[in-house]
């Protein structure tokens, strides 16, 4: 037989086995690029740490925070309440099993801004219109909430009101990251997702 | 694992590199098979020499099927990969116009460079032609941006908007590929030029 037929013959074949195959997750960007690029220039797109340290002290149900480190970082050091989805897993599972309540305000976190961009453009481009970044990431939290201190003599009532909740939300914080290794691994696993893609056939 | 681009943070001067070395790989292969005569593409329009119909659709096919192995195999993310936006209307006006430059020149972009690369005058005259209508296509941007924005559809897939499997779809394209092969075989024999397809 030719070579050529041989190779058509083989890619016939393999071409046969992919179609066997189940379809695959490979989405593209439904959102038009302008469109996105406006998007995510938006300030409403990003929350500042005092916004965040708000959310936190308020226990806000509706805001849920995602920690895009990876899960040494993470055991670490983590904002209290937030939950653990390192990067590459993000960008290669389903979005939908992180994203999928349209009624909860996912923000994205790192140690900067690098890959929760990175991850709000992918998210958004996808349509997932709940997703949100804390600005300058962890590293702007300690500058802001942790470090934050009061120098002078008078203070205002806005003024009183955020060293307020910065001081609550930097206490929440120590805490959180001061217990020992196993408490702490014991409340990180259930902040787990729980939501799971639906498969089908039986199990 | 894939892509490497996607999942780690690499200095400019790396990406530039790879991309040369496999630029350079490419214009390496398609000088080695003769692929920098202008007659060989000529000769897909004219039916004598199908060659580049066929190798071009074959590395097409076995791009497309090696990928799809890898995402199954988990070690390339096609979610990761970029996918090029589909404008309806500059698609098709687009293609008309690239088409005409293809005949008109008997190169295509990457072979036409290839070509210059061995020193042929043709080439290079139409590397200077290609200059000039991106010049041109940057000074008239302005007035012809509507429809070179125009229809616009996204990054779609075929498979996606046929509602297929990728997998599904590219059996179809290989099967189309095959009989594309045996049509443009047929071709070569009825408008066969020897006079020319001898001396490429």
């Amino acid at each position: 037989m030719e070579t050529r037929r041989k190779i058509t013959a083989i890619l016939l074949l393999v071409g046969s086995l992919l179609a066997l195959l189940p379809l695959t997750a490979n989405r593209s960007f439904i959102v038009k690029p302008k469109k996105l690029l406006s998007d995510i220039l938006a300030s409403e797109v990003s929350y500042t740490a005092d916004q965040v340290a708000r959310f936190i002290v308020n226990e806000d149900s509706t805001v849920r925070l995602i920690d895009l480190r990876s899960p040494e970082e993470f055991k670490k050091l983590n904002i209290p309440g937030s939950v653990n989805v390192p990067y590459i897993d993000f960008i290669n599972s389903d979005l939908y099993i992180y994203l999928n309540n349209k009624n909860v305000r996912n923000i994205f976190y790192s140690n900067d801004d690098f890959y929760s961009n990175y991850a709000l453009v992918y998210s958004r481009g996808l349509g997932y219109r709940n997703s949100y970044v804390m600005e300058g990431g962890l590293s702007e939290w300690f500058d802001v909430i942790i470090e934050s201190k009061f120098t002078g003599e008078r203070i205002s009532a806005r003024e009183n009101a955020i060293y307020e909740t910065r001081s609550k939300a930097a206490k929440l914080f120590t805490q959180i990251n001061s217990l020992p290794d196993s408490l702490k691994a014991g409340l990180m696993s259930s902040n787990k997702f729980s939501a799971r893609k639906l498969d089908g056939g039986c199990e | 694992m894939g892509p490497l681009s996607s999942y780690y943070v690499f200095p400019e001067w790396l990406d530039l590199l790879v991309a040369f070395l496999i630029g350079t790989g490419f214009g390496f292969a398609l000088e080695q098979a003769g692929f920098s005569s202008s007659r060989r593409l000529a000769g897909m329009f004219y039916g004598y020499d199908t060659t580049v119909i066929k190798v071009f659709f074959t590395a097409a096919i076995v791009a497309l099927v090696g990928s799809q192995l890898l995402n199954y195999f988990g070690l390339l993310n096609l979610n990761q990969v970029y996918v090029n936006e589909f404008y309806t209307g500059a698609a098709i006006i687009g293609g008309v116009i690239m088409g005409a430059g293809f005949i008109m020149g008997g190169f295509c972009p990457g072979t036409g460079l290839s070509a210059l690369s061995i020193g042929k005058i043709d080439a290079m005259v139409f590397a200077a032609g290609g200059l000039l209508g991106a010049f041109l296509f940057a000074e008239t941007y302005p007035s012809i941006q509507n429809l070179a924005n125009g229809g616009y559809k996204g990054a779609v897939k075929i498979n996606e908007s046929l509602g297929i499997s990728p997998g599904l779809f590219t059996l179809l394209l290989i099967a189309a590929a095959g009989l594309m092969f045996w049509i443009a075989e047929l071709a070569e024999k009825r408008y066969a030029r020897p006079d020319i397809t001898n001396e490429i």
